[in-house]
């Protein structure tokens, strides 16, 4: 089918909501997790669509690919995660600390970035300690039959990466004029 | 005394500016430590145990296909394409292009699932012709919001698929037909006041001389779009794909749109697209394993239990109850959104909804209509914060507008609660 002789232009106010705001200054470039963000959401369409396909077609179904589009799930929640807090895109209410004089907003930043920081720090010391129990364990994945600590030691790694972007936005926060 | 203690932590670092999900694992962290003060690692290890329980679940993944199909339909050019076959059908009266929005916002919602992507999508159209007809921006704006809201309660929706993720008793495809008539009632409900508003104030005269797209052509560039929610609805409703599927099938089938049918997308979008749709779904998935430690402090604390029991034999009633709830619901709506409402508060008033033997289903349908209304009520609205920016005017100027289009949600509301069968109906008709 030809496209319509008369397409919809596009107005100017649609160029206004798609277009994204600046990143942020940052030392590690953002396109790191982006492109990890891309590749996993990218590879779990992939994948699910393979599967609906390779079912109609053959009346199997994969159960293996359910434990790696977990694994991918979880690589895109915390490496997306990572950026989304570079971009201040996680939900928060932005009234109180948003607003007000701008020595208020700098202290209530800085605190809240400790907060953050100190619970992804603990995190990730919990989850490593995790990951370590299950390499002592030695328990294999109930689909494909790999050792479990191969998924579970990615989760300690991805946590330390939220708490190394987190710290940038602290410093960043600290070194402004006050 | 721990118990206080969690629940104060939880609000004062919201308030000072931490995101949601960290303030809930924050404050969940700490009061499993205080509690297991003699224990090994302070209890600690169920921390880590319930973050990663809390991601490794395959109906989770829902949530980032529907999210990917909301951000390709937004740049698809299928919003714009129906624009064009509701204004041959409405013409240009006055009020009609409100109607068309909201209509037009209402077919999107069978498509996408989140609010505030179908807001971007109809904004983008609409309030550009909106404006050039003479509505004022803040109207359009408001408009635009509102319709965007029945996006949550008209199938598929992210807000049900996290709600049965909370509530495995009612399963996706029963909230999914249960959101129906609410959704179109809800349309309705926004329908006319919009349009009473607009003839009041004589909007919309300057396109009155426009002439009408001719209907035919219209419906045939429509097509693709119009066949959408069919592919998704009916396939899910004849069971050939479950909702993930169903949703995996949606990206394909916009991307082929986009890319070859109406050229809107070259390869070159997919990375943008992909990034947005990755984003968006860590921010809520985040949050819905972050919230399971919080969710975690409260069982081990045994203190929903005296809380329920307390609520339930206070004397108010059932109907005391809920009206205490959805006046609760509604304020904490215009602060929070509706995913982050769902994860605190599902696990606190499911044990009410219980004990009156309310009918989760019914429930799931009322607390998305009301986090529905929250999404375009004043001053914290995500949907508005959409529209507005893409109008250019502050959220204060809706105000005056959006409040006459909360009011006629909130009719709709009150018909879902006092005849419960208005969602009950579809699911039992077609056997959920």
């Amino acid at each position: 089918m030809s496209p319509p002789p008369d397409r919809p232009e596009p107005d100017e106010y649609a160029a206004a909501a798609t277009i994204p705001p600046p990143d942020p200054p940052v030392r590690v470039p953002l396109r790191f997790e982006d492109w990890i963000t891309v590749l996993t959401i990218g590879a779990l369409a992939v994948i699910t669509m393979a599967n609906v396909i390779v079912r109609y077609l053959t009346d199997e179904s994969f159960a293996w690919t359910e434990e790696i589009s977990i694994f991918l799930l979880i690589v895109l929640t915390m490496s997306a995660g990572a950026s989304a807090f570079v971009r201040n895109l996680h939900i928060r209410i932005e009234l109180y600390a948003d607003g007000g004089p701008t020595i208020r907003q700098r202290r209530l930043a800085i605190l809240a970035h400790g907060i953050t920081l100190a619970f992804f720090v603990i995190l990730t010391i919990l989850l490593g300690r995790m990951a370590l129990d299950e390499y002592n364990w030695g328990d294999t994945s109930p689909a494909i039959g790999v050792p479990t600590w191969w998924y579970s030691m990615w989760l300690p790694v991805l946590s330390a990466a939220i708490a190394l972007r987190i710290a940038g936005l602290l410093r960043r926060r600290l070194q402004e004029p006050a | 005394m721990i118990p206080w203690l969690l629940f104060i932590l939880f609000v004062g670092l919201m308030i000072i500016g931490v995101p949601v999900g960290v303030a809930l694992g924050a404050a969940g962290t700490l009061a499993i430590a205080l509690a297991n003060p003699e224990t090994h690692w302070f209890g600690l290890m169920a921390v880590s145990q319930s973050f990663y329980a809390g991601l490794a679940k395959y109906p989770l993944l829902a949530i980032p296909m529907f999210v990917l199909v909301g951000s390709i339909f937004d740049r698809s050019g299928v919003a714009a394409r129906l624009v064009r076959l509701a204004v041959a059908i409405t013409g240009h009266g006055p009020g009609m292009l409100a109607v068309v929005a909201i209509g037009v916002a209402m077919f999107l919602g069978g498509i996408s699932g989140s609010g505030p992507a179908c807001a971007a999508a109809v904004g983008a159209v609409m309030i550009g012709a909106m404006n050039r007809a003479g509505y004022p921006p803040a109207y359009s704006a408001s408009v635009v919001a509102a319709g965007a809201a029945t996006d949550i309660l008209i199938p598929p929706s992210i807000a049900f698929i996290v709600y049965s993720i909370l509530v495995p008793q009612a399963s996706v495809p029963a909230l999914f037909a249960a959101g129906m008539v609410p959704g179109i009632l809800a349309g309705i409900g926004l329908i006319i006041p919009a349009v009473w508003l607009a003839r009041r104030s004589g909007m919309g005269a300057q396109a009155r001389a426009e002439p009408r797209p001719p209907f035919w052509r219209s419906l045939y560039e429509a097509l693709w779009g119009l066949a959408a929610p069919v592919i998704i609805l009916g396939g899910m409703r004849m069971g050939y794909f479950t909702p993930t599927e169903a949703a995996v099938v949606a990206v394909f089938y916009g991307l082929f749109i986009g890319m070859v049918v109406h050229r809107t997308m070259t390869v070159r979008d997919l990375f943008p697209i992909l990034r947005e749709a990755g984003e968006l779904s860590a921010v809520i998935m985040l949050v819905v394993t972050l919230a399971g430690i919080f969710a975690w402090s409260l069982s081990t604390l045994s203190i929903i239990d005296p809380i329920t029991q307390a609520i339930v034999h206070s004397g108010l009633g059932e109907h005391g109850v809920l009206a205490l709830l959805i006046l609760l619901l509604i304020v904490l709506g215009m602060f929070l959104d509706g995913i982050s409402i769902f994860l605190i508060f599902v696990p606190l008033v499911l044990p009410i909804a219980q004990a009156f033997n309310w009918d989760v289903v019914w429930f799931g349908v009322l607390l998305t209509l009301m986090v529905a209304v929250g999404q375009f009520t004043p001053p914290i609205a995500v949907n508005l914060m959409v529209s507005c920016r893409i109008a250019n005017v502050p959220i204060e100027s809706t105000v005056r507008w959006v409040l006459w289009l909360v009011g006629g949600m909130l009719c709709a509301l009150a018909l879902v609660i006092l005849f419960p069968q208005t969602a009950l109906w579809l699911p039992h008709y077609l056997g959920y």
